[in-house]
């Protein structure tokens, strides 16, 4: 019997059971209550539905999931036991190979055999996946019809159906928010795993504070000292996502957050507000293209036209240019819930000593919105130097050391990428190596997380 | 002792100038503030502007009018009997190119599409009829054609433009290859379908995951989960995964689902099942402010009438709360559709040239697309990625406008 199959089979045994249970308690509890037992019916009759309806297919579906995971080794233990197993040769990986092809041909996913070797076992493979199959099938309509007799024999008028039912809605709640702690344990425990692997070959230290970046040369067989310092990385990322990216946003930012704010009327800031938090919906690839295609070559023009030496088609400032641009909303938007949190008070009482709106926002305002402006840059500079397509296509591979904007440079997210794509093996220090960058990266940008959110409880605090 | 004090003689010259210099600082730091207003919207203006005038040629195709005279040509079809079979055994390409050189000179085979026999296949099949008459047909253009027509190509095409174009052969049709095709080398031939289908599967599997075990999280940390430490724990990992750049989701679909699990590479589900990820904390952020936006006596009224904590969430607040939770999750949805640096982890960037069948077929999605052509040496590639990205925008600007409109219908304000 195949799955699909199986599945539409237990799903219509639910819904018989969950018709029949509510009937049957329906009719119980008009027996309870015309014989005056009144005060005892306690569930709806849907929930006795509910009761036996899920008693009837969580233990199947259980059943088949543990299935499906131990029924292959059972066929394949069955076919081996053949005798037309025999004749499969010894070594480990044609043996596979050939067992691989006749459960491909047995299960309909290939059509004809390459090797007559297989072609011999596809009928055993037929007949084991039949039997096991039909066990399997089986079984789980057992456990089925078990359980679900199982509750509705437990169904009364005074069966407290609905805490049952209700005990279980809040596990799946508990489990599914427990997920969130699954994928942050998982997270760090795969970046850690491999990073140890990484560093059972790389010492840490000529990691963390070489200055040479050359993961092609260790990969060719010339060793890994010297190949994996990645203090270039660090450096690019920082040059292109701390400050030429927050160069282009922090003042763009903050002086849109304030025009807005402060002098624009209602209607251009119904306008405006939406259209400057576009900039920040654009997909990154969409800028990293932009940011190839055309920002990048008038740069370099720019720059040979000037006779600035070192010029490349692939330049940190065209990087750091774009994804500023995409930073604006993100500190625009942090620092206009900062201003608007500053008490309304202080805003009266410097106009009222008569300074200009403009002397109220430089000298009162900002400074008093200070805090969350530094929150949200530093929440900015996380997700700038996290963020990869843009400086994957537009700041290049090249790992320099170097403060000339216009020359090539190379960050984290981008040599993760690269290690990464392409033909892997992963027992190799080159492919280990992104892993050790993400754990890098992944520690940075939650220390910096915490750092702001914090500078911004602390401030928000200050002012309630 | 006393001090005469004046009154501040705002008359005064010096007075003057310095209320002046005050406003006039008033005004700069305006004009400073609507500046970079207008800056940060111009930039996003040129964005667009550059995709657009790039792309829209994308849309199109250079056509080549050639006049086939049926009954004339070495066609041995029967009007009456017109099968696929029979289609295919007709020898329509040599046919082709043969009526090509005729009409266009020896060089045809260089300025037809080298596809351009299916157009005339589909003709027939179209309207068996035209086999008796002569019949004008565009046909696609070769991709150096199609280059020099729209903008510049290789100096002997552009020559053999001029020709065409005195001739009055050459016309514009849109590309409908570019809306049903999928990847190739041939910049002329490759269409978005292959990618578009696989982002629909991986966004469908994205939003089976993320949104009920967001919207679950939601309710249970707002509704029922006691002040206790592992629930400040679970508070502190969604808000941090929130935070986490979206490369690392990559990283951990790789170690964890390829790697560890074994799961097909390069397919939507492992794609959708890491965009999931980091979609689910969007969700249950945007939950947690749907639901707490629900006023407490609406709770109050159905326990006082005797609701159970589970029937008041369920039948009362989540109802409620839907319309707010459905426009963060079409936000958070619009952000994974965006999304290409985790994908790439995972081996999506595959060259695929058939549309997935499944989630479990190797598949590639809008983004990658547009990344992997980014990086195409040929010159047709660029107005393909351009308009590439114009279907994407123009999906997210659907997606964001149907969020906009959803708050805007349904918002509740108590």
């Amino acid at each position: 019997m195949t799955g699909p199959a199986i599945l539409l089979l237990l799903a219509g045994l639910g819904a018989i059971a969950w018709v029949s249970a509510r009937a049957r308690a329906m009719r119980l509890q008009a027996v309870a209550r015309t014989t005056g037992r009144r005060d005892t019916v306690h569930s709806l009759p849907g929930y006795h539905g509910w009761y036996v309806a899920l008693w009837t297919l969580l233990p199947a579906a259980l059943f088949l999931v543990v299935w499906a995971n131990v029924a292959p080794s059972l066929v394949t233990q069955a076919v081996l036991a053949d005798p037309a197993a025999q004749a499969l040769p010894l070594d480990g990986f044609s043996r596979s190979a050939i067992l691989g092809e006749a459960r491909a041909i047995a299960t309909g996913m290939q059509a004809g055999a390459f090797n007559p070797a297989s072609q011999a076992l596809v009928e055993p493979y037929t007949r084991a996946l039949d039997k096991f199959g039909l066990a399997g099938a089986i079984l789980a309509l057992v456990l089925a019809f078990a359980g679900g007799a199982y509750a509705f024999t437990r169904i009364r008028p005074d069966f407290r159906a609905r805490t049952r039912v209700e005990r279980l809605v809040m596990a799946l709640l508990l489990v599914a928010s427990l997920l969130a702690i699954v994928t942050t344990v998982g997270i760090v425990a795969s970046l850690l795993w491999e990073s140890f692997r990484f560093f059972s070959m790389v010492n840490p230290i000529d990691f963390l504070f070489g200055t040479k970046w050359s993961p092609q040369s260790a990969a060719m067989g010339y060793g890994n000292e010297d190949a994996f310092g990645a203090i270039p990385l660090f450096w690019g990322t920082i040059f292109i996502g701390a400050i030429i990216a927050m160069i282009v946003a922090i003042p763009l930012g903050l002086m849109s957050a304030v025009y807005l704010t402060q002098y624009a009327s209602p209607t251009v800031r119904r306008w405006m507000k939406p259209t400057l938090e576009m900039l920040a919906g654009v997909p990154t690839v969409v800028y990293g293209y932009f940011a190839a295609l055309t920002i990048a070559p008038a740069l370099r023009d720019f720059a040979v036209m000037i006779g600035i030496s070192g010029a490349s088609s692939e330049s940190a400032l065209a990087a750091g240019l774009v994804m500023g641009v995409m930073i604006i909303p993100f500190v625009s938007s942090m620092a206009d819930d900062s201003i608007a949190a500053v008490p309304q008070s202080m805003r009266d009482g410097s106009l009222a000593m008569g300074a200009t709106t403009s002397e109220t926002i430089k000298r009162v305002l900002i400074p008093a919105a200070l805090p969350g402006v530094v929150g949200g840059v530093l929440l900015a500079v996380s997700r700038a130097i996290g963020e990869t397509m843009i400086v994957v296509m537009a700041a290049g591979l090249a790992a320099n050391l170097t403060l000339n904007p216009f020359s090539s440079v190379t960050t984290v997210t981008t040599q993760i990428v690269q290690l990464l794509t392409g033909d892997q093996e992963f027992d190799s220090a080159k492919t280990l190596a992104a892993f050790a960058l993400g754990l890098v990266l992944f520690i940075i940008t939650l220390l910096l997380n915490i750092v702001a959110l914090r500078v911004v409880r602390k401030y928000r605090e200050a002012y309630e | 002792m006393t001090v005469e004090r004046l009154p501040t003689d705002w008359k005064s010259e010096a007075m003057r100038k310095r209320i002046a210099g005050r406003y006039a600082k008033e005004r700069r730091f305006r004009l400073i503030g609507l500046g970079a207003v207008v800056l940060s919207a111009a930039f996003l203006a040129f964005l667009l502007f550059t995709m657009m005038g790039n792309g829209l040629r994308g849309f199109t195709r250079t056509e080549i009018a050639l006049t086939v005279d049926f009954p004339a040509s070495p066609l041995l079809l029967d009007p009456a009997a017109i099968t696929d079979e029979s289609l295919n055994q007709a020898n329509l390409p040599m046919v082709t190119s043969a009526v090509a050189k005729q009409a266009l000179g020896p060089d045809a085979d260089s300025l037809l599409s080298s596809t351009a026999w299916i157009t005339i296949r589909d003709a027939i099949k179209a309207d068996p009829s035209i086999l008796s008459r002569t019949e004008t047909i565009a046909l696609p253009a070769s991709t150096g054609i199609d280059l020099a027509a729209k903008s510049e190509g290789p100096p002997e095409a552009e020559a053999a433009v001029a020709r065409l174009e005195k001739a009055g052969v050459l016309t514009t049709g849109f590309n409908w290859n570019f809306l049903s095709a999928s990847d190739g080398t041939d910049p002329a031939q490759v269409g978005i379908w292959g990618a578009f289908k696989g982002t629909l599967l991986t966004m469908l599997v994205t939003l089976l995951l993320s949104f009920p075990v967001g919207v679950a999280t939601a309710l249970y940390l707002e509704e029922y989960a006691p002040k206790a430490w592992w629930t400040d724990i679970i508070e502190v990992s969604i808000n941090n995964l929130a935070a986490v750049p979206s490369i690392i989701f990559g990283l951990l679909g790789l170690s964890i689902f390829l790697n560890l699990l074994h799961l097909p590479r390069s397919a939507a589900l492992v794609g959708g099942m890491t965009l999931a990820l980091m979609t689910m904390p969007v969700i249950v952020i945007a939950g947690r402010n749907a639901i707490k936006s629900v006023p407490p006596s609406i709770r109050d009224a159905a326990l006082g009438i005797g609701a159970s904590p589970v029937q008041v969430v369920f039948q009362h607040v989540l109802p409620l709360a839907l319309p707010g939770i459905l426009t963060g999750t079409i936000i958070g949805m619009a952000r994974a559709l965006g999304e290409t640096a985790p994908l790439l982890m995972i081996g999506m960037r595959a060259f695929i040239a058939t549309p997935p069948g499944g989630i479990s077929d190797p598949a590639t999605v809008l983004p990658v697309q547009i990344f992997l052509w980014s990086d195409e040496v040929s010159k047709g590639f660029v107005e393909k990625t351009s308009a590439a990205i114009i279907v994407l925008l123009a999906f997210l600007l659907a997606m964001n406008g149907l969020a906009i409109y959803l708050r805007n219908k349904f918002e509740t304000r108590w």
